[in-house]
């Protein structure tokens, strides 16, 4: 009887969705306003409890239209039309962008979904939601288990690993929930059944998609597969704003940012995007991911540059900014170079600084060997020198002291120098120097003789008297030499 | 630790090391690999070598497989190291009164690298009797 009434009251509540006359609405709300203290709540449970009602993509014109295209191409193989030079103008190509943009559609789909699964589901096993995350996975697992209490019976191989199994066999045997009642279970099985066929329906779409990457991105495909690929173009809007885009934004494109719900998000690990998902990333050891990560996205971001202008349809570009990828992620790992040990240089190879000259001989003469020393380090032949210490010991004072008067001081002789710097000192203490002024007179006074003065001509006496006198004297006669006879 | 430093194997080996080394000092070592005292030297040589190597290199030569020099240098210690320039024997005063060689293992390193240094020093002016930084009599042993 109550089931009965609520299959029909779920009819007109479909009729009354299905028809768009304002006067139907009317009269709904009319009657709804009529029964309003005796079916309110049974209307808002079937509301909720009513699949079509959040699940609407599958009933829309575009999805459709996208799948029936995608499977036309599909059996057409790969036909690679080079006709339109011009990448946007052809029809594929617009198909690979819808195809894109319905995968994100078909993606967020199957979360509704999951989560009305789940909603219904925990009635009969709440702890299989925090044991199975997958949506897929836990609509398989749903579907198989059905309303089966004993789960011995029910084989899950094949859908979850076996430790998992094991675990849910477990937690199956101790879970407080109950059998579902029949419409629920219906319904539960109808969701699963449509979550599954969305899920089909994606990876078609993500094959296709990735059949034709070789053709529309040749290079990007070289380097991060092209199931990354697909994903990028998917995410920028097409190959032309990725190829406009930066390459730090390349790089995180597809990250998630994680709710830690208030935590820090200090410890929290490195996130990368897509780019996480390729071949090389996943090949390169963890210290060096984050320089690697940039590196993939600048290349890519340079192989997009190329495949959108088709610059290399071939792809043989691409294989080359890969292989420069690989070889700089092989030098990163390589050690730094042993350090050798330095030889020493060749003993007086360097130029000296000084040379010769006078006033390097003036500089040697300063620190000379005094006259001292080089009596102390001379020995006198037969005779013992006396020491500091006496009897050999200590500082032998060699020939000092063995010139009789039994002192060791020496009376420092004549060096050229304190000679030379004697007669300056002279010069400059007592000569008058030409510049003089007119009240100085041209007397010189010197400590020796004083003031003096002098008879000129005397001088000149001297002179004169000194020829004269001998052999030119007027008074002078001639040599009388006497004989001996 | 012989085995690093290279090994002269007849006569005219040595006379060519020591003939075609131009700027650098010949320093050869007559003795066996085996021998202890040569043994000890060899550790010093094999170390030294590599730092000495812009002015001098190091051979080394078996008394029993070359014995052309034994009659002419005397060659009858267990050890000898011997230094040669330009074809010419260089002449060490190290105060033991024997001015030709070194016949006993010099254990420091820095020892010989002064020595190899002065002699170095000394060659390249001319000079075929140069003064050791140090003095190896035994004054200092009793």
């Amino acid at each position: 009887m109550a089931n009965l009434a609520d299959s029909f009251l779920a009819d007109l509540d479909e009729l009354s969705d299905n028809e768009g006359y304002p006067e139907e609405d009317n009269a709904e709300a009319a009657g709804r306003d009529d029964d309003e203290d005796d079916d309110m709540p049974d209307l808002e449970s079937l509301n909720y409890d009513d699949l079509d009602s959040v699940s609407k993509l599958q009933k829309t014109q575009r999805y459709n239209d996208i799948m029936q295209k995608v499977e036309n191409a599909l059996q057409k193989g790969t036909d690679f039309s080079n006709q339109g030079s011009i990448l946007e103008e052809d029809p594929e190509y617009q198909l690979i962008v819808d195809c894109n943009a319905l995968s994100v559609d078909i993606e967020n789909e199957i979360i509704i979904i999951h989560n009305f699964i789940r909603d219904k589901y925990r009635l009969k096993f709440p702890e299989l939601e925090s044991l199975v995350h997958h949506p897929i996975d836990y609509a398989r697992v749903v579907k198989k288990i059905g309303n089966e209490m004993d789960l011995t019976l029910v084989d899950l191989e094949g859908l979850l690993p076996s430790a998992i199994i094991m675990v849910v066999s477990v937690t199956a045997s101790t879970t407080s929930g109950k059998p579902l009642s029949e419409d629920n279970l219906e319904k539960t099985t109808e969701a699963c059944d449509r979550a599954l066929t969305l899920d089909a329906s994606k990876k078609k779409v993500l094959d296709f998609v990735e059949s034709r990457m070789g053709y529309i991105a040749p290079n990007l495909s070289a380097i991060v597969g092209s199931a990354v690929a697909s994903k990028l173009m998917g995410t920028a809007g097409g190959l032309g704003a990725l190829a406009k885009m930066p390459a730090c934004n390349v790089q995180l494109l597809g990250a998630k940012r994680k709710n830690l719900a208030g935590f820090s998000t200090a410890t929290s690990q490195f996130r990368v995007g897509y780019l996480e998902q390729t071949e090389v990333f996943q090949s390169t050891p963890p210290p060096l991911r984050t320089r690697a990560c940039r590196l993939i996205a600048a290349k890519s971001t340079l192989a997009a540059r190329i495949d959108s202008i088709r610059g290399d349809p071939t792809g043989k570009a691409g294989r080359n900014l890969l292989e420069e990828i690989r070889k700089k992620i092989e030098k990163w790992q390589e050690p730094p170079p042993a350090k050798l040990p330095k030889p020493l240089p060749v003993p007086d190879s360097e130029p000296k600084k000084k040379r010769g000259g006078r006033r390097l001989r003036k500089m040697k003469e300063r620190y000379a060997q005094t006259d001292m020393m080089k009596l102390a380090n001379r020995m006198q032949f037969g005779i013992p020198e006396e020491s500091s210490l006496g009897d050999g010991l200590g500082e032998g004072y060699g020939m000092l002291g063995q010139a009789g008067s039994g002192k060791l001081r020496v009376s420092a002789g004549q060096s050229k120098l304190a000679a030379k710097v004697a007669k300056k000192f002279k010069e400059k203490s007592y000569g008058s120097s030409g510049a003089t002024s007119g009240l100085t007179s041209s007397l010189a006074f010197t400590p020796v003789q004083g003031i003096e003065l002098s008879n000129p001509q005397v001088q000149g006496n001297l002179l004169g008297g000194g020829t004269q006198s001998t052999y030119f004297s007027e008074t002078g006669t001639f040599s009388k030499i006497r004989r001996t006879q | 630790m012989s085995y690093l430093l290279p090994h002269l194997h007849s006569g005219w080996a040595v006379d060519q090391a020591i003939l075609a080394e131009e700027e650098r000092l010949v320093i050869i070592r007559f003795g066996h690999d085996w021998d202890e005292t040569c043994m000890q030297m060899d550790e010093v040589l094999a170390a030294v070598a590599e730092t000495i190597k812009n002015f001098a290199v190091i051979y080394l030569v078996d008394i029993t497989e070359v014995p052309d020099f034994n009659t002419m240098y005397e060659l009858y210690d267990p050890s000898t190291v011997m230094f040669f320039f330009r074809n010419k024997h260089i002449m060490i005063d190290l105060g033991t009164g024997n001015n030709n060689k070194i016949n006993w293992a010099l254990k420091d390193k820095q020892e010989f690298i002064d020595i190899v240094e002065t002699v170095y020093r000394g060659a390249r002016k001319g000079r075929g009797l140069v003064i050791a930084p140090k003095d190896y009599s035994t004054k200092y042993r009793y």
